[in-house]
């Protein structure tokens, strides 16, 4: 294949410095992903999961080797173009949803269009979002603390996909969820994989890991199964 | 309101969600404020009413020697310095007054004196009987006319009941005997305090001839300077000087407008002395505005790792910070100046006694000076938490619970 890979991990590792010595969390990790990909990186606890969901995020850089986003360096960029990179390429699903607490539903969606357009929406793009996540105008006012943990990461699926990201990164989507919950949000994954998002989960559920087309397993920091 | 930026939106509701705390920490700088304007306020009154006593003899030169020491009257009648101006100096100043102005020599000295059995003390002040009306006013009575007449300052009169045309008063100490006698005639009008070297309210007025006779001086004490054209003034001084002091500094050569000025800035360098004090509340203030920012910081570490990790600039983040710390500045500044106004009224008309000048521009003026002071103490506060909040890590921000 000569498509270019939509994110490219070259050799990657990372190693924290800690007071007892190195650890090395990830350890020479190479990995394609290419674009519309749906990939599970599975692994216990303490295998580098996090690491490299971080990697993937540009929430970090590597402590060597080199990671290409869309072809990009990541090492080359400033912290504004790294900022930037987060905020218009990836959208992001964490386990805790992570919501903006001081903000209502409707307006977690709206802030990463106001980020990146320095306005407040008038495209009315966040409310559609939030209604075909299966949040009603109603909820959509209330603050996240009022909201279920399955309506708050339906907010913020809204809001990963507000600026059209081509990566959905989902960090134990369902990790505060009961099972049922679960499956509407895998379900609602899906379908915007088949829409055309790369969407990589990162999980130590091997049923949620289920629907993705390829899994990365993870032990001591390296690649073990791909 | 769709133009309203998001992170000012932010701050407002992290200052809404903790109102109490955000409120203690105003009212700091609420009496900063206050502190600072109110002191600034009371100076400007102060100097506006000083400007306002003093413009009245704004177009008067008053030269004089360093040290005019005369013999005291009633003691020995001998002038014990030689200092003071001399006949010869005094035609030249006339003749380099020329037509512009008014010359009025004036010989001063204090003396005791008994009116009506009752001893007082106070400036006798000589001059020619034509200088007098054209000086000084007189409020009732007429003027000197003869040797042995004299006029008194308002104050004089109303302490020792004094009766135009028939009270008498002696002049000196009372200790000494064959004192002389002179009748007072008239009363000058109040003149207050002014910077022209004449306070006539608790003086007496005696005839140039008489005092020369008595006392057998040749010099003057003072000689002022009337100008017609206040803007001649200048012209004026620099003629005189030219004249008298062309060898030597042989006199000293003062108008109103410089005195009035050292008299300002003397006030200025008071009220602002005020205004440190005040100040130092504005620190103290200052410094529970950082701890109050520090904590928002703190608790909201998470939030700033969401905002962080989902693509916010270090910029926006520091923003929000700084904008929470201007609206706990603004909340303080505006309460702070509204109490001033209220505070600084009672200030003055309780210190001053006037309110007359509170209401000009150059006093209100400290209001919004205040006001500014407070913010920008606030905003300052800030950008050390603000700082630290847009540098945090995002993953160890989101990790924090």
């Amino acid at each position: 294949m000569t498509e270019t890979p939509l994110i490219r991990l070259s050799d990657v590792s990372k190693v924290y410095h800690l007071e007892s010595g190195d650890f090395t969390a990830l350890d020479h990790v190479s990995l394609d992903i290419m674009e519309n990909d749906f990939v599970a990186i599975m692994g216990p606890s303490g295998s580098g999961k996090s690491t490299m969901m971080n990697q993937l995020g540009i929430l970090d850089v590597p402590t060597s080797g080199d990671l290409y986003i869309e072809g990009k360096n990541v090492k080359h960029m400033s912290t504004l173009e790294r900022t930037h990179l987060r905020r218009d390429t990836i959208g992001y699903i964490f386990q805790k949803f992570y919501l903006i607490p001081l903000l209502s539903a409707y307006e977690n969606v709206e802030y990463p269009l106001i980020l990146k357009y320095k306005k407040r929406d008038a495209t009315g793009r966040a409310a559609a979002l939030l209604e075909s996540v299966g949040i009603d105008r109603e909820k959509s006012n209330h603050r996240p603390s009022q909201l279920s943990g399955g309506q708050q990461q339906r907010v913020a699926i809204a809001r990963a996909l507000v600026n059209d990201p081509k990566i959905l990164l989902c960090d134990e989507p369902t990790g505060n969820l009961d099972r049922k919950t679960g499956i509407q949000i895998m379900d609602i994954l899906v379908d915007l994989q088949k829409k055309g998002k790369t969407v990589i989960l990162v999980t130590h559920d091997p049923k949620i890991a289920e629907y993705a087309h390829r899994t990365i397993q993870l032990e001591d920091g390296r690649i073990v199964e791909s | 309101m769709s133009k309203l930026d998001i992170f000012f939106d932010l701050s407002v509701r992290s200052v809404r969600l903790n109102f109490l705390r955000s409120m203690l920490a105003s009212i700091g700088i609420v009496i900063g404020v206050v502190a600072i304007s109110s002191m600034g306020m009371l100076g400007a009154n102060m100097q506006l009413e000083i400007k306002d006593q003093l413009s009245g003899s704004a177009n008067t030169i008053v030269i004089s020697t360093e040290t005019v020491r005369m013999g005291a009257p009633g003691q020995m009648f001998t002038s014990s310095s030689s200092s003071g101006i001399s006949k010869s100096q005094l035609t030249q100043i006339r003749n380099a007054v020329g037509t512009n102005g008014t010359v009025i020599p004036v010989i001063s000295n204090s003396t005791m004196y008994t009116i009506n059995s009752v001893t007082g003390r106070g400036t006798m002040y000589a001059m020619e009987p034509n200088d007098i009306t054209a000086f000084l006013t007189i409020a009732n009575g007429t003027n000197i006319q003869e040797d042995y007449q004299c006029l008194v300052g308002s104050t004089v009169a109303t302490n020792f009941n004094v009766k135009n045309g028939t009270t008498k008063i002696k002049i000196g100490s009372s200790t000494q005997t064959d004192r002389p006698s002179l009748r007072i005639v008239g009363v000058l009008e109040e003149r207050g305090s002014t910077t022209d070297g004449i306070s006539t309210d608790n003086a007496i007025i005696v005839s140039k001839s008489w005092y020369t006779d008595q006392y057998s001086t040749t010099k003057y004490s003072q000689v002022n300077v009337v100008v017609d054209d206040i803007d001649n003034i200048n012209a004026t001084e620099t003629a005189i000087d030219e004249k008298l002091n062309k060898n030597k500094d042989a006199v000293r050569i003062d108008d109103s407008s410089s005195r009035l000025s050292s008299i300002s800035s003397t006030i200025g360098t008071l009220s602002s002395m005020f205004m440190a004090i005040g100040a130092i509340s504005l620190v103290v203030a200052a410094v529970s505005i950082f701890n109050v920012m520090m904590m928002s910081v703190n608790e909201r570490i998470q939030e700033i790792g969401i905002l962080l990790s989902i693509g916010t600039e270090k910029g926006e983040v520091r923003r929000m910070f700084l904008y929470e710390a201007f609206i706990l500045g603004l909340v303080g500044g505006i309460v702070g100046a509204i109490a001033s106004f209220v505070i600084g009224y009672a200030v003055v008309s309780s210190l001053l006694g006037t309110t007359d000048y509170y209401f000009l521009p150059g006093s209100l003026i400290y209001l919004p000076v205040g006001m500014v002071v407070g913010i920008v103490t606030c905003v300052v506060s800030g950008l050390y938490p603000a700082w630290r909040a847009s540098n945090m890590d995002p993953i160890d921000a989101l990790r924090a619970e």
